[in-house]
């Protein structure tokens, strides 16, 4: 992690991201488990702990790493990205996420899981609390003055008394106000609660188009829905997935396709594709077509439903359709020589498609130092990404305002 | 061998001490200083640093105590295993012990974040696992009252219990990890703990492997009963909390006789008694340095942290007058032992107000070894000898001139006595504190506790 870490930092990248999750899924599907897909993160590093260890060798690359306002409290949410973004100087983001998988549920003393209305109730209110702790204490409010012995000034930190329906929290935070004033708080939400939440009080956004016509029609939808905020559209910015096949050449780009493509055995494919569709493809034929969903389900997620509609578009069968989907785990790709993935990226940026890219690489960390060596100076060459990192912070680096200090006037 | 933890707060174990003119100038989340500390005392071979923690600035609900400005308080301080996880980065040998409370956080996340530090640190991760004692820290969980002490500890076993098994979920060789064949890991060496109790459901696997240590240390710190016997059944190690040798001697019995019938070795459990040291070079620069640091407690901080600590307000009380000793009898929700020692030491000694926390304050009513560093050896290792503790927790009043005065003139006079260290033998927290290598359900069943054993 330390290795590529550091060829995104050379590659000057605002940030390393971190997905997430809390529990090993697919257990309770031992064919699927024992296909032995590790994108089920069956052991993954607690994201924040591995941040903060990460800070230590790095310099100006953010990090942003996801938790749950599903099953965590948001003091303790608040809490730790604070110090994360002490640790390293104003570099931490938080990955809002609601947890949509049923079996995590288990992992908190609940059997069922909560429907997605309620989540979202929950996670617009965590929001509201964790900035409001960030906000507990001024920028001087710790004068630390030996002479005088004011340690701090007790005028410059004030209660969150926050009541509402889903928490109680009365505050201060116990961390001083952050580097970033605000950590950087990003979302992934497709749903349309999602992008409700992304525009009321998100500052970066995963998204998962996977055509340009798609992501043009969500960039302008998410941006339309900012101005009833009293937000202007720049203080999001929106970062489609992008997974990146790329080479010397276009041959080399294509090979390593193919043999990548010779490596998925069948089973491992099924079972990735049962995961993206939210439910169980084992026994379905391969040649034969796409079974419909069996139904709605409450973890059911917007790539899933955006597969099943191509699936059945297109009367692709089962093989087809992950021949299709797994390069790029059913999002969007790019396929050729430098230039060409330059061209495509440039086309959606200046089409109002996006404001970057989230990248993906097949095979790691040779596909990261390959992007970071071909296709990144051919878009400073465009002037399509600054020659070197413009600020210290995450913040800086994304061109997003500096939170302000509510105890300034 | 001696073992030794220390605490590497910032602002120095005396309240006084982040005024003196040796201390950090900015202690306020100073990463830097941290990282300095951590390595002053890995310099010193220490088995471990000590982090201790809550989740809530406290005296906030006290004004006067809190515009006295003592950052004992903790105000802000970095979320500890996110600091550990970073000086991890910077250290080799040392291990690193972060405080975690049972009352309010999740078992799940709990096994998850130490797992991960486990795993960053190459094996040298502690949890010391607390009840949150501290009333105030409930209002930022949502809950209006604070859980009572037989409550804390009911969930504080089942809690253990939770993340010990996650922390057991899969088999040292569950990831063969093979690129040739497509095995990434082995679906039979991974099972779901299906846990069901009074406080917990949990189904787990945890989605972390078997950590560098197979788990990481627990330490704890309770010094009541519940406490003490929940340390014998599953602790590694003891924050000890006695305020004489006596005390230490006694408790120190008591909890190693607890263990037997757990099955368990006295020498699986460390403890490791809280004391003050003020050394120098000579006898008397550390008697300086001890009054120099008297003289940075204003009479109002004295007195409004004495009323904390005493659980009672004593501000309108004359300074150079006694303690109401009568208003001072009934026991409250939260006190600790601490406060019952105190208010025997001052009727004891008719001690006035003002000398009252002059005696305590320094070492927040804990053990002081104060002297030459010839001196605070021979305590050290009188207090050992006698079975007062298996080492100690080293809290230094002024940093980073503390720790570094301690590494540099106490620890190579323990090591030319040859009760210490001279160089790590191990990398790991669990090695370098000589415990067993923890049971396993991959392996053979570990002992059971007796039926009915509280």
């Amino acid at each position: 992690m330390v290795e590529m870490a550091q060829i995104a930092e050379r590659g000057q990248f605002d940030m390393m991201f971190l997905a997430d999750g809390n529990g090993v899924r697919q257990m309770d599907k031992p064919a699927l488990f024992a296909a032995n897909s590790p994108s089920d993160r069956p052991a993954v590093f607690e994201p924040v702990t591995l941040f903060a260890a990460l800070a230590q060798h790095t310099t100006r690359l953010g990090l942003v790493a996801t938790a749950t306002t599903t099953y965590e409290e948001p003091f303790s949410i608040a809490r730790k990205f604070a110090s994360l973004d002490h640790l390293s100087s104003g570099r931490a983001g938080w990955n809002l996420v609601t947890t949509q998988y049923v079996e995590d549920a288990k992992n908190f003393g609940r059997d069922e899981h909560m429907g997605r209305v309620e989540r979202y109730e929950r996670a617009q209110e965590s929001l509201d609390v964790v900035r409001a702790l960030w906000d507990s204490w001024a920028t001087d409010a710790f004068p630390q003055d030996k002479a005088t012995g004011r340690y701090l000034d007790p005028d410059r930190v004030r209660l969150t008394n926050h009541r509402g329906t889903h928490f109680a929290v009365k505050g201060p935070l116990n961390v001083a106000r952050t580097p970033q004033g605000q950590p950087v708080v990003f979302m992934a939400g497709q749903s349309d609660a999602g992008k409700e939440l992304a525009a009321y009080g998100g500052e970066g956004l995963f998204g998962t188009a996977s055509s340009k016509a798609q992501a043009q029609k969500e960039y302008a939808d998410i941006k339309g829905r900012m101005p009833k905020y009293g937000r202007p559209p720049d203080a999001l910015k929106i970062l489609p997935a992008l997974s990146v096949f790329v080479g010397r050449t276009r041959a080399e780009a294509d090979a390593l396709y193919e043999e990548l493509q010779g490596l998925i055995a069948p089973s491992l494919a099924v079972s990735y594709l049962s995961k993206l569709v939210g439910f169980d493809l084992t026994d379905a034929p391969l040649d034969g077509p796409m079974p419909a969903s069996p139904g709605e389900s409450v973890g059911g997620t917007a790539i899933g439903r955006s597969v099943l509609e191509m699936a059945a578009r297109e009367g692709l069968s089962v093989r087809g359709t992950y021949e299709r989907l797994l390069p790029s785990m059913g999002g969007n790709m790019v396929k050729g020589d430098p230039v060409e993935v330059a061209d495509m990226m440039e086309d959606w940026y200046t089409s109002k498609a996006c404001d970057g890219f989230m990248l993906s690489m097949p095979v790691q960390p040779r596909s990261l130092r390959d992007f970071v060596d071909l296709v990144v100076p051919e878009l400073q060459r465009r002037g399509l990404r600054p020659p070197a990192y413009r600020g210290a912070t995450l913040r800086e680096n994304m061109g997003l305002p500096l939170p302000a200090d509510p105890f300034l006037p | 061998m001696m073992h030794l933890a220390c605490i590497p707060n910032l602002v120095g174990g005396h309240l006084g001490g982040w005024r003196h003119r040796d201390a950090f100038d900015r202690p306020v989340m100073n990463l830097e200083a941290f990282i300095e500390m951590s390595q002053i005392a890995e310099r010193g071979k220490f088995d471990c640093v000590f982090l201790a923690d809550g989740n809530g600035v406290r005296d906030m609900d006290r004004p006067a105590l809190f515009a006295a400005n003592h950052p004992s308080a903790r105000p802000s301080f970095f979320e500890p295993t996110t600091l550990l996880s970073a000086v991890s980065m910077v250290t080799r040998h040392i291990g690193l012990v972060a405080t975690a409370t049972s009352t309010y956080d999740e078992p799940w996340m709990v096994a998850r974040r130490f797992a991960s530090m486990d795993h960053i640190s190459k094996g040298r991760a502690g949890w010391n696992l607390v009840t949150a004692s501290n009333a105030g820290d409930a209002l930022n969980f949502g809950r209006s009252e604070h859980m009572g002490r037989e409550d804390r500890y009911a969930r504080a076993q089942e809690f253990y219990e939770v993340v010990a098994a996650l922390w057991d979920s899969w088999a040292d060789d569950a990831f063969p990890q093979d690129k040739t064949s497509g095995q990434y890991l082995d679906p039979t060496r991974v099972r779901p703990i299906e846990h069901s109790g009074p406080h917990f459901t949990v189904k787990g696997p945890l989605n972390i492997s078997r950590t560098p240590q197979g788990r990481p240390i627990v330490f704890m710190a309770g010094q009541s009963a519940p406490g003490v016997e929940l340390a014998a059944r599953y602790a590694d190690a003891l924050f000890g909390a006695g305020t004489t040798k006596q005390d230490c001697i006694d408790a120190y019995a008591d909890l190693k006789g607890r263990m037997a019938r757990y099955g368990r070795s006295p020498h699986a459990l460390k403890i490791l008694p809280g004391v003050s040291v003020f050394t120098g070079r000579t006898a008397a620069e550390a008697e300086d340095l001890y009054q120099e640091l008297q003289s940075l407690i204003s009479p109002a901080l004295g007195v409004h942290y004495l009323s904390k600590m005493l659980v009672h307000d004593l501000e309108t009380l004359p300074l150079d007058g006694p303690l109401p000793f009568a208003d001072l009898a009934e026991e409250t929700l939260g006190g600790s032992s601490l406060r019952r020692y105190i208010i025997d030491m001052a009727r004891r000694d008719g001690l006035t107000l003002r000398e009252t926390y002059q005696r305590t304050l320094p070492a927040l009513g804990g053990p002081v070894f104060k002297g030459s560093p010839t001196q605070v050896a021979d305590e050290m290792e009188d207090w050992w000898r006698s079975k007062a503790g298996d080492g100690f927790t080293i809290m230094a009043p002024v940093q980073p001139r503390g720790l570094s005065d301690f590494v540099d003139l106490v620890v190579p006079e323990l090591q030319r006595r040859s009760i210490f260290r001279k160089e790590y033998e191990t990398t790991t927290l669990r090695g370098h504190l000589g415990l067993p290598a923890p049971p396993s359900r991959w392996h053979a069943a570990p002992a059971k506790p007796e039926a009915g054993a509280a």
